[in-house]
C-alpha cells in the first residue's frame, strides 16, 4: 500500500478519495479485522485522508488565486 | 389654329402658352392644405406672393393673392403658419411662371392643428406604425449614440453630460440642426437618415426641450413618423415636456420622457454595473468558500475518528488480548503443572508408601525366585532353590538350605 501521489498531480479526484476514506472507516469501526488487514487500512486511511487535505489546500490556493484584490479588469 | 404642330408647321409661343393655360385652367377651384414657407410683401403693392410648402412631401408651389387676402383681419400670416388655402391655378402667361391664385386663406387654428394630428395619428396606426412589436429592444451599453438635437440646446447638454457621466465609455454621432419651424421635420428625417445608415451609430436620439404645440408641431410630422419607423436603428424621443406627446413618440422604440431620462435609458450607469459584478463575483466565492470549509471540517471530523487518530488502540486492544491471553496461559500452566506436582507427590507418596524400602529399612528382606515372583510360603520353593533376597542396602542370592523338619 505504498502512498502514489508524491510525483505527479494524484489522479484520484477529490470525491473518490472522499468516498474511499469515509468506506475506510466504516471497517475499521465494524472490527473483527486481522492485525495485518486493520494496519493496511489504518495506512490506507491516512493516505487518503492526506489526498483529501491536498485537494483542499490546492482549492484554497486557487480561491485564493483569483482573491478581489486583484486589479480591476 | 388646331392644326397639330411639327417641325414644318411649328406654333408660335402663343400658341403654346395659350394651350397651357387653358389646360391649367382646367384643374379648376381647388382647397389646399399646406404650410407657408415664404411670405413677401412688396411695399404696399397689390399683390402678395408666398410659397406654400407640403411638409410631408418636402414640395412647395408659388401662391399668389390680393393683399387684403393675405391682412383678413385674425388670420396673421406668418411663416411656418399652417393655412387652408381656396386657389386657381394661374398661368401667367407673359412670363410662362405658374401660381396658384388664392382668393381665401385660412390659418390653421390650434383645435385644427390638433385634430390634424389625430387624424394623422389614426392613419399611421392603422397602419400598424406604433404596434408595439415594432418596437426594437435598445443595446445595452453601445459605443456610439447618434443624437439629433438644437446646436447647443439645453436638451444635448442634457443627454451628453447625463450620458457620460453615467457610461463614460459612450462616444457620439452629432446631427445639429433646427427643431423649430417649416424646416425642422425635415431636418431632423435627414439627420436620421444620416445616422442610421452609419453602422457604427447603434441608437439615435431625437431630443428637444418643451415648447408650444405649434412648436412641437414637426415632431408630429407625417414625414418625420415613417421616417423614424423605416430606422433600422432603435429611436428614442425625448422631445418636449413629460406632458407633451407627439406623434413621434408613439413610433419611437422607447419614448423618454426628458432628455435626461433618455441618457438613463440608452447607457447603463457604469458604477451600478461595476456593483452588480462585484456583488455577484463576492457571492460565487462566498460559495465557493463555504463549500471548501464544510469539506474540511468533513475530512477533519473524519480524521479525529479514534480509528485513524489513534490507531495504536487497535493495537492496544490487541496488547491486552495478548497479555490477558499470556496471564492466562500461564496462569493455566501453573495450575497444570502444580497439578502434577501435587500428583507427582501422591504418587510418590503412594510408591514410598507401597514400596518396600521403608520395609526393609526396617529390617525386612524381600525373597524373590528366580523369576522374580514373590516368595511367600517356603512351600513355594524347592530345596537348593537359587533366590534372590533384596534387603535395604542391596540384593544377594542365597540357597535353600532346609533343615530338617522346616516345611
Amino acid at each position: 500500500m505504498s502512498s502514489t501521489e508524491q510525483t505527479a498531480e494524484p489522479t484520484t479526484t477529490y470525491e473518490q478519495a472522499r468516498e474511499e476514506l469515509a468506506d475506510v472507516v466504516r471497517r475499521l469501526e465494524a472490527g473483527g479485522l486481522t492485525l495485518e488487514e486493520s494496519l493496511a487500512l489504518w495506512e490506507r486511511g491516512e493516505e487518503l485522508a492526506t489526498l483529501c487535505q491536498h485537494w483542499l489546500d490546492r482549492a484554497r490556493e486557487r480561491l485564493a488565486a483569483a482573491a478581489p484584490a486583484d486589479d480591476e479588469d | 389654329m388646331s392644326a397639330p404642330s411639327s417641325p414644318e408647321a411649328p406654333w408660335p409661343v402663343r400658341t403654346v402658352a395659350r394651350k397651357v393655360a387653358e389646360w391649367i385652367g382646367r384643374l379648376g377651384e381647388v382647397w389646399v392644405e399646406g404650410q407657408v414657407a415664404q411670405l413677401s410683401r412688396r411695399g404696399n403693392a397689390a399683390t402678395v406672393f408666398l410659397t406654400l410648402r407640403d411638409p410631408v412631401a418636402d414640395l412647395s408651389v408659388p401662391v399668389t393673392c390680393h393683399r387684403d387676402v393675405a391682412d383678413r383681419p385674425g388670420l396673421e400670416l406668418t411663416e411656418g403658419a399652417r393655412v387652408l388655402v381656396r386657389a386657381r391655378p394661374d398661368y401667367y402667361v407673359a412670363r410662362g411662371s405658374f401660381s396658384l391664385r388664392a382668393t381665401e386663406i385660412r390659418a390653421v387654428g390650434l383645435g385644427e392643428l390638433l385634430a390634424r394630428i389625430e387624424r394623422i395619428r389614426q392613419l399611421l396606426a392603422a397602419e400598424g406604425l406604433f404596434d408595439v412589436v415594432r418596437k426594437r429592444p435598445l443595446p445595452f451599453a453601445p459605443a456610439v449614440v447618434g443624437v439629433i438635437t438644437g446646436r447647443d440646446s439645453a436638451a444635448e447638454r442634457d443627454v451628453l453630460v447625463t450620458a457620460r457621466r453615467r457610461w463614460p465609455a459612450v462616444r457620439f454621432a452629432m446631427h445639429n440642426c433646427a427643431v423649430q419651424g417649416p424646416q425642422a421635420a425635415a431636418n431632423v428625417i435627414e439627420g436620421l437618415r444620416k445616422l442610421d445608415a452609419d453602422p457604427s451609430v447603434e441608437v439615435i436620439v431625437v431630443a428637444r426641450g418643451g415648447g408650444s404645440v405649434e412648436d412641437l408641431l414637426p415632431f408630429s410630422d407625417e414625414g418625420l413618423v415613417r421616417a423614424i419607423a423605416a430606422c433600422r436603428t432603435p429611436v428614442v424621443t425625448a422631445v418636449g415636456h413629460e406632458t407633451d406627446t407627439t406623434l413621434v413618440d408613439h413610433v419611437a422604440d422607447v419614448r423618454a420622457a426628458t432628455p435626461t431620462d433618455a441618457a438613463h435609458r440608452i447607457v447603463p450607469e457604469i458604477g451600478e454595473q461595476r456593483r452588480l459584478v462585484e456583488g455577484l463575483r463576492a457571492r460565487a466565492r462566498a460559495l465557493l468558500t463555504t463549500r471548501v470549509e464544510q469539506q474540511e471540517r468533513w475530512l477533519e471530523s473524519v480524521r479525529t475518528r479514534p480509528v485513524l487518530a489513534n490507531p495504536e488502540r487497535l493495537l492496544d486492544g490487541r496488547a491486552d488480548d495478548v497479555a490477558q491471553l499470556r496471564t492466562r496461559a500461564r496462569r493455566t500452566v501453573v495450575h497444570r503443572v502444580e497439578g502434577a506436582e501435587r500428583d507427582l507427590e501422591h504418587a510418590r507418596a503412594r510408591v514410598a508408601a507401597l514400596s518396600p524400602a521403608a520395609t526393609l529399612d526396617r529390617g525386612y528382606a524381600v525373597v524373590q525366585r528366580a523369576d522374580g515372583a514373590l516368595v511367600r510360603d517356603p512351600a513355594e520353593v524347592a530345596d537348593g532353590e537359587r533366590l534372590r533376597v533384596r534387603v535395604s542396602g542391596g540384593r544377594l542370592g542365597v540357597r535353600v538350605d532346609r533343615e530338617d523338619g522346616e516345611p
